[in-house]
C-alpha cells in the first residue's frame, strides 16, 4: 500500500493494519496525524520532559500496539501522555512543570493556571477529547471536570483582560460633621 | 469556537513536534521488523499435512476398489461383470472370404434375380455350390414369386 491508501483509513484501522504488517508507512501516517497535538499537550504540561514522554509513548506504540477493542486510538494515545507525564514529573520533583513555551501572551497565560486547570483545558480543547473522558483520566466527576474546565477560562480571561468589570456602585458618603 | 479558543489554534500552531525527535521515532519505527508470528510455522505444519492427505488420498488402494478389474471382482458380483453378456460380433463380410459377397449384397439391396437363378439351379442340381443357410432361406421366401 502506498501512502495516499493510507490516508483514507482512520486512526483505529491504521493501527490493526501495523499491528499485522508493520509496515513503516502507516505508522509514518499515524505519526503524522497526532506528533503536533501531542507535542503541544506535553510541551505545555511539561517541557522538560515532553521529549521524553514522547519518545516512550511512540516507542511502546511501536513495540506493542494496543488492543483498542472498540476505543479510540486518539484517547487512548492521551491518555498514556498524561500517565507518562505524571510518572515523569514523580521521578523529579525538582523540574519544574510550567515553563515558558513560548512568547506569546496566550500560552504564557496557560502557563500561569493550576496544573489541574491546566491538563484539562488543554485536553479538551487542544487533544479534543470530550470532558467525560478528561473526567476519567482526572478521576473526577463529569461536574467537577466542567467546574475546572470553566474556572480555567475565567481565569485565562482574567490574566489577559484583567478583572471583569463590576458595576458601578454609588458610595454612601457619610456626612462629617465639623 | 470562542474568540479566545480560536487565539489559541493560532498561538500553539507555531508549537510543532521538534524534527530530531521526528526522525528519532520515524528511525525508530524502520527498524522494527514484522513479528515472526507462529502463524508461518502453522501454516506450514498445514500445508505439509494437506500434501500428505492428498498423496494418502491419491495412492490408498481403497480408491480403486470400484475399479472395473474382472480378476479381483469378488464372486458373487458376477452379475455386474461385464464380460459375462461379451458376445462375439461375427466380422462384416469382405469380398476376400465370403464367396457369396457379391450374391449378398444384391439381395441386401433388393435383386433377387441372381438368387433365384442359383437357387433353380441348385434345385436342379446342375451346380455343386450350395448356398449358405441365410442365402437359402430368403431363397425360398421370394424366388416363388419369381417366374
Amino acid at each position: 500500500m502506498s501512502w495516499k491508501d493510507f490516508q483514507h483509513l482512520d486512526d483505529e484501522s491504521l493501527l490493526e493494519y501495523y499491528h499485522a504488517t508493520r509496515n513503516p508507512n502507516a505508522f509514518r501516517q499515524l505519526y503524522t496525524r497526532h506528533k503536533d497535538s501531542l507535542y503541544r499537550y506535553c510541551a505545555q504540561m511539561n517541557l522538560a520532559c515532553a521529549g521524553a514522554v514522547l519518545e516512550a509513548l511512540w516507542n511502546r506504540l511501536l513495540e506493542s500496539p494496543p488492543q483498542l477493542h472498540g476505543r479510540r486510538l486518539r484517547s487512548w494515545i492521551f491518555i498514556r501522555a498524561n500517565q507518562l507525564l505524571r510518572q515523569y514529573a514523580g521521578q523529579d520533583p525538582d523540574t519544574p512543570d510550567a515553563a515558558p513555551v513560548s512568547d506569546n501572551k496566550l500560552l504564557a497565560a496557560i502557563q500561569q493556571l493550576p496544573t489541574i486547570e491546566r491538563n484539562v483545558l488543554l485536553l479538551h480543547m487542544e487533544c479534543g477529547l470530550p470532558l467525560a473522558t478528561v473526567a476519567d483520566i482526572e478521576k473526577t466527576s463529569l461536574k467537577k471536570c466542567r467546574e475546572f474546565y470553566n474556572r480555567g477560562k475565567e481565569r485565562l480571561e482574567e490574566i489577559l483582560h484583567g478583572p471583569q468589570r463590576q458595576p458601578w456602585r454609588i458610595e454612601e458618603v457619610s456626612e462629617v460633621t465639623v | 469556537m470562542s474568540v479566545w479558543e480560536r487565539q489559541y489554534r493560532d498561538a500553539a500552531a507555531g508549537l510543532t513536534s521538534p524534527a530530531a525527535l521526528d526522525d528519532k521515532i520515524l528511525q525508530q519505527a524502520q527498524q522494527l521488523k514484522p513479528p515472526l508470528s507462529e502463524n508461518r510455522w502453522l501454516s506450514k505444519a498445514a500445508s505439509s499435512c494437506a500434501a500428505v492427505t492428498v498423496l494418502v488420498l491419491l495412492m490408498h488402494p481403497a480408491q480403486y476398489l470400484g475399479a472395473l478389474t474382472p480378476g479381483l471382482q469378488p464372486a458373487h458380483g458376477a452379475q455386474n461383470n461385464p464380460l459375462r453378456n461379451w458376445q462375439h460380433k461375427p466380422s462384416q463380410p469382405t469380398p476376400g472370404n465370403d464367396p457369396w459377397f457379391h450374391l449378398r449384397s444384391q439381395v441386401n439391396a433388393g435383386s433377387y434375380i441372381e438368387l433365384c437363378n442359383q437357387w433353380r439351379k441348385q434345385q436342379q442340381g446342375s451346380t455343386s455350390e450350395k448356398l449358405p443357410r441365410d442365402l437359402e432361406s430368403k431363397a425360398r421366401t421370394h424366388c416363388r414369386l419369381l417366374p
